[in-house]
């Protein structure tokens, strides 16, 4: 993939049937390989039933007999044997990708739809965040594991995960929703969705000149003074951005790919039901490495801009993991304590060698399950500049690989211009609104 | 034993036969309510559709309208506000469908100008259709009104249930005077709950 062959990519991916458990996620590779490759209409229809899969989920029962069955075999084996499921950051990766599929395919309506879709993801994280942490932290407790002990074993990721307050609030999913919305027309919807972009990445240049923008084209008085005192952006800046007759640029850049999960050993103390403590071997996943963050610079008619970071899913990804550690581990104490019994067991009526096989089996079937949607980018980061009219060409460069964009300016274009920068090398593709 | 053996053999066979056929298929009623989840389905674009033929149909203004001449109409578009993709223009060909029916409207297809452009074209400039039975430009009759509308949707869903509320609503504006002559809605709630025990 780094070398941009994304056809051989495609080819090397595995091909699962809907029963599989990794299905869903190998619906979402599908759909992102094929929209690195420009193929739209392939990408909507992967993620289309990643999407449908999802909804299966949302809507089954409460007590699934069918994830009985799979708990049980996940219980002898490891958490590999369940179905993928998809954390929330990476259900607000596919609506936006959804939404730039049919933003490029010239259907406004569908992507808003899409949008409004990633919105409500959003808000349903929102509901579950705090209250599923607080359950997981419990049920470790009963299970007779100290949760301090898990956080001091397991390796510090907090310089990956930054400053994030949590694992799924994408600016980028609101920006990219303000732009289409602004695109279509509808001003107050645009102005309520980049506030929520600026809410998350409060530094980014360009949110806050938009934020602005429309707080004056929609004369929203109150708000004006009151960004005025907190943000650094001067209103002489905004009326340059609004040219007569020229249109503008909005360029997202997508940068690297998101690193792989690993996996990592740790001894941890459980109160088994003996009444003693024993040390037991657990197997998690972690990022171990962080990914580089290069800026790209855009030169038009002798002015460069800079491009600006507006998420990191490096971050998110690691801070979900975070999340998810207690329910990870809860599982393995189980499952580990599981095995033991059948352990003893196999040593009282087996003799050694039952001894020796049981130990086998548990070695052999922990392993960390380091799923998760590995091509996504690592981060991404936004420029818009206003264009004149003609014809104008934007030259964009990374430091390593410089690429042309010519773009035809009319009265009040607005040109997407989506650059992807693997391995250094610049790709790009564009869609025209009027 | 080897008539039980050949039994037991037929009637295995049987049975792996009949459990090869996965699906069943059926033909239902077109007018029946449909419950498969909760999103928009036939059921509400019939309900919505049936709906807002009848009362413009019925409405008092119309009926002033309608009373010495049979006005022309054209719809504009749906705008679909909801979270859902949904084919609005099959609502509005279900609804102009009912008006037409009912011999009080007429109307004109914005869709399909480019295509009587061509066959206008075809017949005056291709030179393979007699001059005399070839159909003239610049004779079609406009439209005097307008239909559009929105159909917009507020989802809540908990642990236990979700709820969906849709939103259809329709007017009609004069184009000349930009009065809206017209105005309704319709509103649809579907509530689904997640069941304690299943498969």
């Amino acid at each position: 993939m780094l070398s941009g062959n994304y056809v051989v990519a495609l080819d090397k991916l595995p091909d699962y049937n809907e029963r599989h458990n990794s299905y869903v996620l190998s619906q979402l590779e599908n759909g992102r390989l094929y929209y690195l490759m420009g193929n739209w209409e392939q990408s909507q229809q992967s993620l289309e039933v990643a999407y449908e899969e999802v909804e299966k989920q949302r809507r089954a029962a409460k007590y699934q007999l069918s994830r009985g069955v799979q708990n049980v075999g996940a219980v002898l084996s490891n958490d590999s044997a369940l179905d993928y499921k998809i954390p929330a950051y990476e259900q607000g990766m596919l609506h936006t990708y959804q939404a730039l599929n049919f933003a490029f395919q010239g259907d406004l309506s569908a992507s808003l739809v899409e949008v409004r879709r990633a919105n409500l993801v959003q808000e349903q994280a929102l509901r579950d965040n705090q209250q599923s942490i607080d359950n997981a932290k419990n049920t470790l407790i009963n299970e007779g594991l100290d949760v301090t002990k898990l956080y001091s074993a397991y390796p510090d990721m907090s310089g990956i995960v930054g400053g994030i307050k949590n694992n799924f609030q994408n600016a980028f999913t609101f920006y990219l929703s303000g732009v289409l919305y602004e695109i279509n027309g509808d001003l107050n919807d645009a102005y309520i969705d980049y506030k929520k972009a600026l809410e998350i990445s409060p530094d980014n240049k360009y949110i806050q000149r938009d934020v602005l923008r429309l707080a004056y084209a929609l004369h929203m008085q109150d708000e004006l003074a009151l960004f005025k005192n907190e943000l650094d952006v001067s209103l002489t800046e905004i009326s340059k951005s609004e040219m007569s007759d020229g249109g503008e640029a909005i360029v997202i850049v997508e940068q690297n790919m998101v690193a792989s999960r690993q996996s990592v050993s740790l001894n941890l103390p459980v109160y088994t039901r003996h009444s003693d403590i024993r040390f037991f071997s657990f197997s998690l996943p972690v990022y171990r490495q962080n990914t580089v963050s290069t800026s790209l610079t855009l030169t038009n008619n002798g002015q460069s801009h800079e491009s600006q970071d507006i998420v990191q899913l490096q971050s998110l990804a690691a801070k979900s993991l975070v999340d998810e550690l207690p329910w990870l581990l809860s599982r393995q104490v189980v499952r580990v304590v599981a095995k033991e019994e059948l352990r003893r067991k196999m040593a009282k009526e087996g003799g050694d060698l039952g001894n020796i096989i049981a130990s086998i089996y548990n070695v052999t079937t922990e392993k960390a399950d380091t799923r998760s949607w590995s091509t996504l980018p690592a981060n991404v980061k936004v420029i818009r500049v206003p264009l004149k009219h003609g014809s104008q060409i934007l030259s964009l460069s990374n430091g390593r690989d410089v690429t042309n964009v010519e773009l035809d300016v009319t009265k009040n274009s607005r040109h997407l211009v989506n650059v992807i920068d693997i391995g250094g090398k610049l790709q790009t593709r564009q869609t025209v609104y009027f | 034993m080897k008539k039980l053996l050949l039994i037991s053999t037929i009637a295995s066979a049987v049975i792996i036969a009949g459990c090869s056929q996965r699906t069943v298929v059926q033909y239902g009623d077109e007018k029946a309510v449909e419950t498969t989840d909760i999103n928009f389905g036939s059921t509400d674009l019939q309900k919505v559709a049936a709906n807002m033929a009848n009362s413009l149909i019925n409405s008092p203004v119309v009926g002033t309208m309608t009373q010495n001449k049979r006005p022309i109409l054209f719809v504009e578009r749906i705008k679909n506000k909801t979270s859902e993709h949904i084919d609005t223009e099959s609502v509005t060909d279900s609804l102009s469908t009912k008006l037409l029916q009912s011999g009080k409207f007429r109307f004109v297809d914005m869709t399909r100008v480019d295509a009587v452009k061509k066959q206008i074209d075809f017949q005056q400039e291709s030179g393979m259709v007699d001059a005399t039975k070839a159909i003239q430009f610049g004779k079609q009759v406009g439209a005097e009104y307008m239909l559009y509308g929105n159909l917009s949707s507020i989802v809540k869903s908990n642990q236990d249930k979700s709820d969906v509320y849709y939103k259809f609503t329709l007017r009609l504006m004069d184009l000349e005077s930009g009065l809206v002559e017209w105005a309704d809605e319709t509103e649809i709630r579907k509530t689904s709950e997640k069941k304690t025990i299943g498969w």
